[in-house]
């Protein structure tokens, strides 16, 4: 019974994949925009460049023969210029089969010239294609706990999308959002990854404990430093308060961290005391101490690479534009390296707090046995 | 006094006190990777070599920091490093795969102003560098995964000699089953937090669904959360494979000599 309903799950799974994808490859109907498919390309010039901090590259002018697929001229045969470079920073070079959203080009109308111009890349088909990979290979790997852990990470996006939707639309505090989003997302990631258990409820407290009292640590460092330091170029695109942002940011990019370092902990001392349930409580707290030793180090590392890879091709592009070496750092990886220490920080004192409170939960246990 | 400078000390000191010798060699090897990201960077600028490569170059770096130096030169480590590696390399392909046809490269809409006034034609090929970022932001928790498996399922051999191959690479699958949540949602958080500011962005432009979906920005956010949760994921198969299979050719080589 058990595995006829493993096998319904799975082609449901598959047919779900199966019908998204080929959904995405003809949906060009559903667009308002114009699409159009690739169907020829040929290189009509090429020219070396060289800039003025004397990089060299080479300018590329393509001739592109496309069909359009949706609206009133489907099936159209239409012609594209695009220019695209070796580097390919703000430019794309097209083959034969990319989808491009295509929009008339307004001056040239005026002229009753009928030309058009690439305004985008259709990529939802290989969105959908990789996204379903992902939560294959999580299903195939993880099993149960795999499916589990898809399903807490929809529900955790959906609560960020939520809680930027509210915030978005009625202004409303963002700090104040994100704590009632720290109490969802420990307790629905904990209950959904580990079940509902003792070992649960105290990995769920430490967690909450560990990250407000890091994040109070973060708080008043923060303060008491003026912020020197910092520098929020990177942020200001963004139309709102972008300090109030990061902030959280900050609240949300440890969490993760903290609730590992929490549910590690306490699933291994509750392991140890159902072992031997006459265990004594400093024996405990030494093994504790251990497996904390243990994980830091590589817990501090998850996070660091996690942030500051994203940086990479900014810096690049100062280091290629001869910025100086310290303003490009402090530009383009203040905030990341903020974010990688506060997390840090984070971790490493969820271990004494998730030690402290798993050890008192048992030694209740063992007062009333 | 520098925010950074202070919170790398707070760090430091906690570290000290909660981990002792082996916290504080935990804080030097988090210093060090931040000098191999350097390094990476150095080598990068130069349009002549391949920024894979070097990528690869930099993994093996960081795995010998985070594996030999945080712990010591062991079985355990030995493997965790040859697994981490050959889950990298699986990763560059698929990565590969998928951005060469998405076109993701490059930087997004939100930064063309802070841009305009930089020249963006520098010989440096994107395309390629996006394959190293997605590879380097997710290689802590890939190495971090590999110890986690490798390490538990080395006692079991202790405890449990006569264990199979098969019954060993069991084991080491069921500790990855229980690791798999709480690694994915490490690496998502992280991301979350870091990409909240775009995502406010969108809303606050009212994308429709369609263009948030097949936007550069958007698109990238999410192929890299994918790319870096299969990583975490493949590494425990990949690990368990490695580990039962070279524990117990070691264990049987002992037991002949």
């Amino acid at each position: 019974m058990k595995s006829f309903r493993k096998w319904w799950l799975a082609a449901l799974l598959i047919l779900c994949a199966a019908v998204s994808i080929v959904f995405t490859h003809y949906n060009d109907s559903f667009y308002h925009q114009t699409i159009a498919t690739v169907t020829e390309n040929t290189v009509t010039k090429t020219e070396a460049v060289t800039d003025q901090f004397n990089n060299k590259d080479t300018l590329y002018t393509q001739q592109l023969t496309a069909k359009i697929t949706n609206g009133e001229k489907k099936g159209d045969v239409i012609t594209l210029t695009n220019q695209y470079s070796d580097s390919k920073g703000f430019d794309n070079e097209y083959e034969i089969g990319h989808d491009l959203f295509i929009e008339k080009n307004k001056l040239a109308e005026k002229n009753d010239i009928h030309s058009y111009d690439i305004v985008g890349v259709k990529r939802d088909v290989h969105i959908v294609t990789l996204l379903w990979v992902f939560i294959a290979v999580l299903i195939a790997v993880g099993r149960l706990q795999g499916l589990f852990s898809v399903i807490s990470l929809f529900i955790n996006a959906a609560i960020v999308w939520t809680i930027i939707n509210i915030y978005t639309t009625y202004d409303a505090y963002l700090l104040i959002l994100c704590i009632v989003g720290i109490f969802l997302f420990t307790i629905l990631s904990l209950l959904l990854v580990n079940g509902f258990n003792e070992k649960t409820m105290t990995a769920i407290l430490s967690t909450l404990v560990g990250t407000f009292v890091s994040l109070g640590l973060a708080f008043i460092v923060l303060k008491l430093t003026n912020e020197q330091g910092m520098r929020y170029e990177e942020l200001q695109f963004i139309t709102r308060p972008y300090k109030t942002v990061f902030m959280a940011g900050l609240f949300i990019g440890s969490l993760g961290a903290v609730m590992d370092i929490a549910i590690t902990m306490s699933s291994s001392l509750y392991g140890l005391y159902e072992k031997n349930p006459a265990i004594s409580l400093k024996r405990l707290a030494q093994s504790g101490r251990e497996i904390g030793k243990d994980i830091m180090g590589t817990m501090t590392n998850i996070l660091f690479f996690a942030y500051v890879s994203g940086s990479i091709p900014m810096l690049l592009l100062y280091f290629k534009n001869q910025s100086a070496f310290g303003y490009t750092l402090s530009i383009n990886l203040s905030l990341e390296l903020v974010r990688a220490l506060v997390g840090g920080i984070g971790i490493v004192l969820a271990i004494p707090i998730s030690l402290v409170i798993v050890l008192f939960f048992i030694k209740r246990k063992q007062a009333i046995r | 006094m520098n925010i950074i400078i202070v919170l790398a000390i707070i760090l430091a000191i906690c570290m000290l006190i909660i981990g002792g010798k082996k916290g504080l060699r935990s804080f030097i090897a988090l210093f060090l990777n931040f000098i191999v990201v350097i390094v990476l960077l150095f080598f990068m600028n130069v349009p002549q070599f391949n920024p894979i490569l070097l990528t690869f170059i930099a993994c093996i770096v960081v795995s010998i920091i985070n594996l030999f130096y945080i712990n010591e030169v062991n079985p355990m480590t030995k493997i965790a490093f040859v697994s981490t590696l050959a889950t990298t390399g699986f990763l560059v392909v698929l990565i590969w795969l998928f951005t060469k046809s998405s076109l993701i490269q490059g930087f997004g809409e939100e930064e063309t102003e802070e841009l305009s006034m930089m020249s963006l034609h520098i010989g440096l090929d994107f395309q390629q560098i996006v394959i190293s970022v997605i590879i380097m932001s997710t290689i802590g928790a890939i190495t971090d995964a590999a110890i986690a498996i490798a390490s538990p399922m080395r006692e079991m051999l202790t405890l449990h000699p006569e264990a199979t191959r098969k019954q060993l690479f069991d084991f080491g699958m069921h500790i990855g089953r229980d690791i798999i949540g709480t690694s994915a949602n490490t690496l998502f958080f992280a991301f979350f937090g870091s990409y909240l500011a775009l995502l406010i962005w969108f809303n606050d432009l009212s994308y429709s669904l369609g263009e948030i979906v097949n936007s550069k920005i958007f698109s990238s956010e999410l192929i890299t959360i994918c790319c870096a949760g299969i990583g975490v994921t493949l590494v425990i198969p990949i690990t368990a494979f490695i580990a039962s299979y070279f524990l117990k050719d070691t264990k049987e080589e002992t037991h002949l000599s």
